[in-house]
């Protein structure tokens, strides 16, 4: 019996079959553009993992402890951060002081989602809707639309240099992050109830598990993983651009979506936003390399979204 | 449901606040009030106020619609094209409209028959018509479009600019279907409670699908207006217009979770937004302030009807 629930484990089935998607991608990306299966690929192609990647943890345990969470600020949130950071770097802090503070501040707009969500009661939707706008206009509106430059060349070794055929943001950042949340969300009593609140908010509450801190707390952290998206974007661009994030909120929900992440809570994998992060990140290379339009690449994101919530939902994995 | 005097709250709270906000603008500056501006205003907001009444049957179904402006801005695309290989003003126009339709229907299909909650699908098919936007006209504009289509904003009957007849007729249109049809009421059953209304026998995906393309249809409008109104087609064209919808909607008092909403509210509640946006720029603030002002408006809104009686649960 134990090895039957082991085999229809939809988690199982999931990264089962996100692991074929991600050899396909690589099959395409090689068949797209002979520049594709090189060495010099892997490093160019994991620099891109790190932001993205972070924001798809977030999400991921956002809408694992249910409510539904979402948080469609996240994208907002590394604008901000980002202008932050340089902006206290160009008032005379020192650059480390700038991204720590820059830490705290995206620590802040994400108190801000939890507790307009669980405080106030908003429906996660529309509260983090609203600071979407209200984030990303003020990044726009106190910067004229410019970005902010003059970020320090040594400050570069994180965003552009290597260790190890390695990109510095992937091994020092996303890689112990991504490990740290693993690990709680496997090991660890708090990544109990992040679950049982996703699946029976209720239940959980009566056991004596804490929900709605839970859940803010986790909106404090998706706001700390875009501030640390914002740090390496910083570096790596040596500029804060008042739209550096736009657009990944929806990247970010589609690869925790993607990866077998319940959108309704309870269900979902670190490990699996990881490979469908890696599927996001291998396409959208692939198709730069190969010089196909940028357009191509966000149809086919948003044919995977709606394709891989449809099959879940067609496959009766709670409706 | 509730007793009358709280039905139209909502409304009258609205009507004060734009009434002030008037106040205020006009003492700032004087143009503010001038007819010229307010016909402006008015002919500016055309294109969201058809957009925010099927978002308001939308979200009173329990649904939401992020992809509007993407359809919007496939359907004028459609339209420049068109224009371009000289076809009739008549087969512009339905083919605008039928546009609309059809990716409107595809939005309920998704939701409907894939199951796929509403903000997801909705999210996805915007991101696959901005590929399409830009497949097809690849970051250039669409300009130089004839003014055929001029006198849907410009025109002017019995003293009043066309606009007005277009919202009024939409307007009565969406109230109809909503108050005095049984669409409406199966609309806000299943906004309500889902399986309830699939208990009781109400074809939910049939509804749904409909609902849509209602909103689709209006996108197609409204499409129609702006190409009208700009004769060209912009590669940022629609962007923030869903989020406008959005947030007129629930400035005009209906409810996130489905169930309620109001068509007065909604218009209202677009009034405000579209003559706060003019009157913050006569006054000197710059545009870059304008979604920083609607994204704190809709919270503030949210945060009251969420502190006015609901709780969070758990």
């Amino acid at each position: 019996m134990k090895t039957t629930a082991r085999f229809r484990d939809p988690l199982r089935q999931r990264l089962l079959f996100l692991t074929v998607l991600w050899l396909l991608t690589l099959a395409l990306g090689a068949w797209l553009s002979p520049h594709f299966w090189q060495s010099s690929t892997v490093p160019y192609l994991l620099q891109y993992v790190p932001v993205l990647g972070l924001l798809g943890m977030g999400q991921t345990l956002i809408m694992l402890a249910g409510g539904p969470g979402i948080d469609l600020s996240v994208g907002a949130m590394v604008s901000l951060v980002g202008l932050a950071i340089a902006g206290l770097y160009g008032l005379g802090l020192d650059i480390y002081l700038a991204s720590l503070v820059g830490l705290l501040v995206g620590a802040l707009l994400g108190a801000v989602n939890g507790v307009l969500i669980n405080i106030v009661g908003i429906p996660s939707l529309m509260a983090t809707l609203a600071t979407l706008f209200v984030y990303s206009g003020l990044a726009v509106a106190l910067t004229g639309g410019r970005p902010l430059g003059g970020i320090p060349g040594e400050f570069a070794w994180l965003g552009q240099n290597q260790t190890w055929n390695l990109p510095n943001q992937f091994l020092f950042v996303f890689l112990p992050v991504t490990l740290v949340l693993h690990v709680l969300l496997t090991r660890t009593v708090t990544g109990n109830h992040i679950v049982a609140a996703g699946n029976d908010e209720r239940a959980a509450f009566l056991v004596g598990v804490n929900v709605r801190r839970l859940r803010l707390k986790l909106y404090v952290l998706s706001g700390v993983l875009a501030a640390l998206g914002a740090i390496i974007t910083v570096s790596w661009f040596q500029a804060a651009r008042p739209d550096a994030g736009k657009g990944l909120e929806l990247l970010s929900v589609t690869a925790a979506v993607l990866g077998g992440t319940h959108i309704f809570g309870g269900l979902g994998r670190i490990s699996g936003t990881l490979l469908a992060i890696l599927i996001i990140t291998t396409l959208q290379i692939g198709l730069q390399l190969a010089n196909i339009s940028q357009a191509w690449q966000l149809g086919v994101i948003g044919a995977l979204l709606i394709g891989s919530v449809a099959v879940d939902s067609l496959l009766g994995r709670r409706p | 449901m509730n007793a009358i005097p709280r039905a139209y709250q909502r409304e009258l709270i609205l009507l004060a606040a734009i009434g002030i906000v008037c106040v205020i603008f006009a003492s700032r500056s004087e143009f503010f009030i001038s007819e010229r501006n307010l016909v402006t205003v008015l002919r500016n907001s055309v294109d969201l106020a058809v957009i925010s009444a099927g978002m308001t049957l939308v979200i009173a179904m329990g649904g939401i619609d992020v992809s509007v402006g993407g359809i919007l801005a496939v359907s004028a695309i459609i339209i420049g094209r068109a224009y371009q290989a000289e076809w009739p003003d008549a087969v512009v126009v339905v083919l605008g409209l039928a546009t609309g339709c059809v990716l409107g229907a595809l939005n309920g299909t998704v939701c409907a028959k894939l199951r796929v909650p509403p903000i997801i699908a909705t999210l996805g098919s915007m991101y696959i018509f901005i590929a399409v936007l830009f497949l097809v006209i690849g970051g250039t504009w669409i300009s130089g479009l004839p003014g055929t289509l001029s006198f849907l904003i410009l025109g002017e009957w019995l003293g009043l600019p066309a606009g007005v007849y277009i919202i009024g007729v939409v307007y009565l249109l969406c109230w109809a279907i909503l108050r005095r049809h049984v669409w409406g009421r199966h609309l806000l059953a299943v906004g309500s409670d889902e399986p309830a209304a699939r208990l009781v026998g109400i074809d939910v995906d049939w509804i749904k699908i409909r609902t849509y393309t209602l909103l689709g249809l209006l996108a197609g409008i409204a499409a129609v207006l702006y190409v009208a109104r700009l004769r060209n087609v912009e590669v940022n064209i629609g962007t923030n217009i869903a989020l406008e919808a959005i947030a007129a909607t629930i400035l005009g008092g209906a409810d996130i979770r489905g169930g309620v909403g109001s068509l007065a509210g909604t218009l209202l509640g677009v009034l405000f937004i579209k003559l706060m946006q003019n009157g913050l720029v006569l006054s000197g603030v710059s545009s870059l302030w304008e979604t920083v002002i609607i994204g704190g408006l809709l919270l503030a809104v949210l945060t009251l009807d969420a502190l006015q009686g609901r709780r969070v649960r758990v």
